[in-house]
């Protein structure tokens, strides 16, 4: 019922005038927003703020000023954040606390008390989230038969008392069993709030109500570590949007779907992945304009590159994934991510190694080619270096950048490789290539998929400009460069389906039958209704198992809904994926699942790829000019272009092809080209 | 001539193969000791029976596993055959684990076999649970399947499957854990035929090969990285009367290496010994564990290290010795030693708590019939920079905890406790982990039995004297029970012996057992 409630505060969509979609998307280094309507593309980049939701807005103002509308035309807003996942990675997240079962308090410390690499005599495990002095235990129990040990008002009142002694910011609530009776949880949770105002309280029961102790509780603890980091933005963002007559963003989540930023806010373990999920979006809508179905996602920003393996049209999504090695059991998009990007900043390690990150120099003080006072020589210092750059980014001029600054570290750095600059330069972008080339193959070739089957699809502000030579470390013959290739994350979010989810658990999922399907499907669908997902298309699906195992089969649920057509669908995937099935037991229903999809922006999207196709991008032109950059061992003079010029032509390397947000560049040996949907794409000649 | 690319796609898919064929069985099995605790290993073999790869699983089932497919080999499996064994002396290691090996054929002939292997919560024997420990003799630990064809041309041998299961307890549950095995080997037959058809056949054949040659290039540089020298120590089990000793001799020469156990224990009565796929399994532990971790572990690997043992020693034991206790915890005490003789010349941690801690509880009876089987984790050796791990298992084990949730939805007992034993790590520049506490509640009769190791000698090599670490203890609350050599404490009953049968009986159904788990010794 609560679901309903929520949703009857959102505004109807579609009945005032507002018609543009608007998508920002914040990386480590920069803030990307897209605007879409009226058959057009709007595009803008900035700088990153330390209050987050500044550049938000200045990034939504500059896109909106570039669209010539006010921001009462703005029909959605969607926003993606990588604010969750670099508070755990760097471990900048709350001062938190854990109550546990008294007898279990150290959990979170075991875990499964398996040692992460086999081979490992020494196995090291990160300190967990929450030290065992901010670690309570309350003296309570449930089973499954029930409560075996009732929580008293005293037991609860003291653990409170002790609580308040530790000064928390945040608490996980992490009892046994809460997933089959959450009573205690909720108590003491709103004890809690009462007792501790201002604190953060995560109920396990609420975050991931699913048994096994260990998954439920990390997630708990990432949950409340990053909820009260994550909160403060998304308030701030709440304000700052409010204030400038932008309607309630709407947050992207790890599994690609959506929800309300006053949902979002509350519970900051669905987000860890919003950023980068919205990256994948994005490259599934590119995808799907030019009917490239298997792909590996190469999104290259200043901080972090992520790089995703897409296969059939779809990313996988997974429950098992850890991150910054804490289980998080929550569905989630397998992005890998690793810390490389184009402000990675070079240095020489003790041991005489060249290094690019993972040290960022980030948007302030940048790359020292930025002019803001930055010394230490980055990637994007070795490619201005190396002529990839010229004297701003994009060519546009909106970062300009000083290619005597960029010299000037980078001899620095060359000084105590003792080599020449170029050779540095070159060096500094081969490491960084080669952690990239790492991180591709840990998805492509060691899952046993060969890369040459993959398009590469490299986005973000610095992918285009490594693509084509990561293509050829891994035999990958086609770089698809999408348009909007510089803020495709911020595209995705505005292009891709807009989806959201809900599951509903089978109460007994033994006695099951096709009035149980009915009757869930259709209490999900008036939640989805009420959620405002009016028009939506649904994906219905059921988790299933045999009785007696423990995990769960997805599948596609068809109707007309009945028990037998439904087992014997699972029978079939049972066989599939386990080359058996165990004929004649019982089938248990355990979960339903309703994804409502609503594919409003993705239609938009292809209009307005269309409508351009038609107008800007046939433009022909002459190339901007040249300038020598380095290739192969030798300065070669390199043809200038501007994206929007290139039109219907097929360009040899060397050549650069500068657009606003970003920078490709074709070596010699390939050539670049447009397809229809004005996606660019580089190929081995 | 295959180019670089195509080599490591197709190796990496050797192995991402068996890792599916883990995940398969682990996500369709029904015993919790597969599906939670993932006590269970797969890998691919080529026809003569080599080990092509094998995935990150349990390390005393992987070094084990080719003795399997030898056992196999001889009767002639055609495609669309499964074959099914857990004889210790005929391919396998324990009774527990059972191994399914199926045939994968291409081009008209077998070119490979995938396996994987499983313990299963009982296979029959003296007592539920099939980890006895006090037997005496093999067929007292459950039912002994010699190599045997249980799928024949694609059709299972329900006969066969029946007979097994007669002289197993729970036999839906064996059924459906055998099921998942058999499943698991034709999803990874599936993978390989997909593999051959996006590759060719002879691109694959090669692959396997050259992957071999390859980490073989790699372990002999690794080897011939390490100082030349003999290097001999001795370590020891715990036994009621006269401990148990493992000699080792590791011999480095050159490239290659031979680990010799001359001077070991004959076999004994009870069930430590060891058939030599397990002592083969630990020695192979620790050489990944110092040489590179990274070299891929193949047959290939394995060639520049020879293994030896006097056949009736306590490491090499011959028919029909019992061997429950002999793959889980004497497999420890052969790691020990094997790293204790190389910490002379290598900086490697002390040694963690050497034991698995066994705990198997079960009953037969009606309505609660269960069997239960854990190995609890404890404090990892002291390293040469950094203090050892808590809680977590070392070693030849890898298992995962049973989570309290999943093991008190399905068994009659309650846990009471799951914590860490502070201070009970070995102290020192930096200390050893610290062991763990794990204490049960009994809500129905059942018989426990407990396989464990270092209680007595707390004080393992490489400690200085006068300090100790605490070792580990089990105890049973209440009356009633009946143990071997533990002592009265009122009420209170330590079991200082490193093994014991309890029953818990009713009418007082209420017991509770608490497994203090040791922590790892310091580091000098």
């Amino acid at each position: 019922m609560k679901e309903l409630d929520r949703a009857g505060s959102l505004e109807p969509s579609g009945v005032s005038a507002r018609s543009f979609l608007l998508g920002v998307d914040v990386g480590g280094t920069f803030t990307d927003a897209v605007l879409l309507g009226a058959g057009r593309v709007f595009r803008a980049k900035l700088p990153t703020t330390a209050d987050q939701s500044e550049g938000v807005i200045a990034a939504a103002r500059l896109v909106l000023e570039r669209a010539g509308v006010d921001a009462v035309s703005v029909e959605w807003f969607g926003h993606g954040m990588t604010t969750a996942t670099n508070a755990l990675l760097e471990r900048k997240g709350a001062r938190t606390a854990a109550v546990a079962t008294a007898g279990f308090r150290d959990i979170l410390e075991i875990g499964r008390q398996n040692r992460p690499r086999l081979y490992d005599l020494c196995p090291q495990r990160p300190s967990p989230l929450v030290e065992r002095k901010m670690r309570l235990a309350a003296n309570e129990r449930v089973t499954p038969e029930g409560e075996v040990k009732p929580l008293l008002k005293e037991e609860m009142a003291r653990v409170a008392a002790e609580l308040k002694n530790l000064k928390p910011e945040a608490v996980a609530v992490c009892l046994l069993f809460s997933f089959l009776d959450p009573s205690h949880e909720q108590s003491l949770g709103s004890l809690l709030r009462k007792e501790l105002p201002g604190v953060h309280i995560s109920l396990s029961s609420q975050i991931l109500p699913k048994f096994r102790e260990y998954e439920r509780f990390s997630t708990t603890a990432v949950d409340a570590y990053l909820t009260p980091v994550v909160s403060r933005c998304l308030k701030k963002l709440e304000w700052r949007s409010k204030k400038a007559g932008l309607p309630e963003p709407a947050i992207m989540q790890s599994n690609g779907g959506v929800l309300p930023l006053h949902e979002a806010s509350g519970r900051a373990a669905p987000l860890l992945l919003s950023g980068p999920a919205a990256g994948v979006v994005g490259a599934l809508f590119a995808g799907a304009l030019s009917s490239v179905d298997n792909m590996i996602a190469l999104d290259m920003g200043g901080t972090s590159t992520d790089v995703t393996l897409i296969g059939n049209g779809s990313a996988n999504l997974t429950d098992e994934r850890e991150i910054g090695s804490f289980p998080v059991a929550l569905p989630i998009m397998d992005v890998h991510t690793i810390g490389a990007g184009g402000g990675s900043i070079a240095r020489v390690d003790a041991g005489g190694a060249l290094k690019a990150g993972p040290e960022s120099a980030g948007a302030r003080p940048g790359p020292a080619c930025y002019g803001n006072g930055g010394t230490n020589a980055t990637v994007t210092d070795a490619n201005l270096c190396l002529g990839y750059l010229g004297g701003s980014l994009g060519g546009n001029g909106w970062v300009k950048l000083y290619p005597h600054l960029a010299a000037g570290a980078m001899k620095r750095l060359a000084a105590e490789l003792e080599m020449g600059l170029e050779e540095a330069a070159l060096g500094v972008r081969q490491v960084a290539d080669a952690e990239m080339v790492k991180a591709l193959r840990v998805i492509s070739v060691e899952r046993g998929h060969d890369p040459r089957q993959f398009v590469l699809a490299a986005f973000g502000g610095a992918g285009p400009m490594h693509a084509a030579d990561l293509a050829r470390e891994l035999g990958i013959s086609k770089v698809l460069v999408p348009a909007s290739c510089g803020v495709l994350s911020a595209m995705g979010m505005v292009a891709g389906d807009r989806r959201r989810d809900w599951v509903m658990t089978v109460l007994n999922p033994q006695g099951w039958s096709g009035r149980t399907l009915r009757e869930a499907f259709r209490k999900l669908e008036d939640i989805s209704a009420a959620a405002g997902m009016s028009g939506a298309s649904f994906v219905r699906q059921a988790d299933l198992r045999y009785k007696g195992q423990s995990h769960e089969l997805t599948v596609r649920v068809g109707q007309p809904y009945s028990r037998a057509r439904l087992s014997a669908v699972f029978e079939k995937a049972h066989e599939n994926a386990y080359g058996f099935s165990f004929k004649g037991e019982d089938v248990e229903l355990v979960n339903v699942r309703l994804a409502a999809v609503v594919a409003l922006g993705h239609l938009r999207g292809k209009a307005a790829a269309s409508v351009w196709n038609k107008t800007a991008g046939r433009k022909q032109g002459a190339p901007e000019g040249q300038r020598p950059a380095f290739f192969d061992g030798e300065w070669l003079s390199t043809q200038i272009w501007r994206r929007e010029r290139v039109g219907g032509r097929r360009i040899a390397g060397p050549a650069v092809i500068e657009e606003d947000e970003a920078t490709t560049v074709v070596p010699p040996g390939w050539a670049a080209f447009f397809d229809k949907v004005e996606n660019l794409w580089l190929e081995a000649v | 001539m295959i180019d670089q690319i195509t080599l490591q796609v197709v190796s990496s898919a050797f192995r991402s193969i068996c890792e599916e064929m883990g995940a398969a069985l682990i996500r369709a099995s029904f015993s919790t000791n597969i599906k939670e605790r993932r006590d269970c290993s797969a890998a691919l073999f080529d026809a003569k029976g080599e080990l092509i790869a094998q995935a990150e699983h349990i390390p005393v089932h992987l070094g084990a596993m080719p003795d399997a497919v030898a056992a196999v080999i001889p009767e002639k499996p055609a495609a669309g055959d499964i074959f099914i064994l857990n004889d210790p002396f005929r391919g396998g290691t324990h009774l527990p684990d059972i191994t399914m090996v199926a045939p994968v054929e291409a081009g008209g002939r077998i070119i490979a076999y995938a396996a994987n292997r499983a313990h299963h919560a009982d296979v029959g024997g003296i007592q539920p649970g099939s980890m006895p420990a006090a037997s005496v003799r093999l067929d007292e630990e459950g039912v002994v399947i010699p190599p045997t064809r249980l799928v024949a041309g694609g059709r299972l041998e329900e006969e066969i499957l029946a007979s097994l299961l007669r002289g197993m307890r729970r036999p839906r549950e064996r059924r459906g854990d055998l099921e998942a095995q058999a499943g698991a080997c034709r999803i990874a037959e599936r993978r390989l035929q997909e593999l051959i058809d996006s590759k060719t056949l002879s691109v694959v054949m090669a692959a396997m090969e050259t992957a071999m040659d390859y980490s073989e290039r790699r372990m002999r540089a690794a080897i011939a990285a390490l100082p030349d020298g003999v290097y001999r120590t001795e370590d020891f089990l715990e036994r009621d009367g006269a401990d148990l000793k493992i000699a080792v001799t590791v011999t480095i020469e050159g490239e290659e290496i031979l680990i010799d156990f001359k001077g070991t224990s004959p076999q004994e009565k009870g069930n430590l010994n060891c058939p030599m796929a397990v002592t083969r399994s630990a020695c192979h532990f620790v050489l990944g564990a110092v040489t590179d971790p990274d070299i891929p572990p193949n047959a290939g690997a394995l060639r520049p290290v020879h293994i030896t043992a006097p056949a009736g020693s306590l490491v090499n034991a011959l028919p029909p010795a019992a061997v429950a206790a002999g793959n889980v915890e004497t497999s420890q005490r052969i790691a020990d030693a094997v790293a204790l003789a190389l910490s002379k010349v290598l900086p490697l941690p002390a040694q963690g708590q050497g034991t698995m801690n066994n705990v198997t509880l079960g009953s037969e009876e009606g309505r609660t019939a269960f069997n239960y089987y854990e190995t609890i984790g404890g404090g990892a050796g002291g390293c040469p920079e950094t203090e050892g791990t808590s809680g977590i298992h070392v070693g030849m084990t890898n298992t995962l905890n049973t989570p309290v949730e999943a093991l008190e939805l399905t068994f009659p007992l309650r846990v009471e406790r799951y914590e860490l034993r502070l201070g009970s790590g070995g102290d020192g520049k930096h200390r050893g982990g610290d062991g763990l506490i794990r204490s049960l509640m009994m809500l129905a009769p059942a018989r426990l039995s407990l396989l464990c190791d270092r209680r007595r000698r707390t004080r393992p090599a490489r400690q200085k004297p006068g300090e100790r670490k605490r070792g580990s203890r089990k105890s049973v609350d209440g009356a009633g029970g009946r143990g071997r050599g533990h002592d009265g404490n009122t009420g209170r009953r330590w079991i200082r012996s490193t093994r014991g049968v309890i029953e818990l009986q009713p009418p007082k159904l209420v017991r509770n057992v608490k497994i203090d788990a040791s922590g790892g010794p310091l580091n000098l």
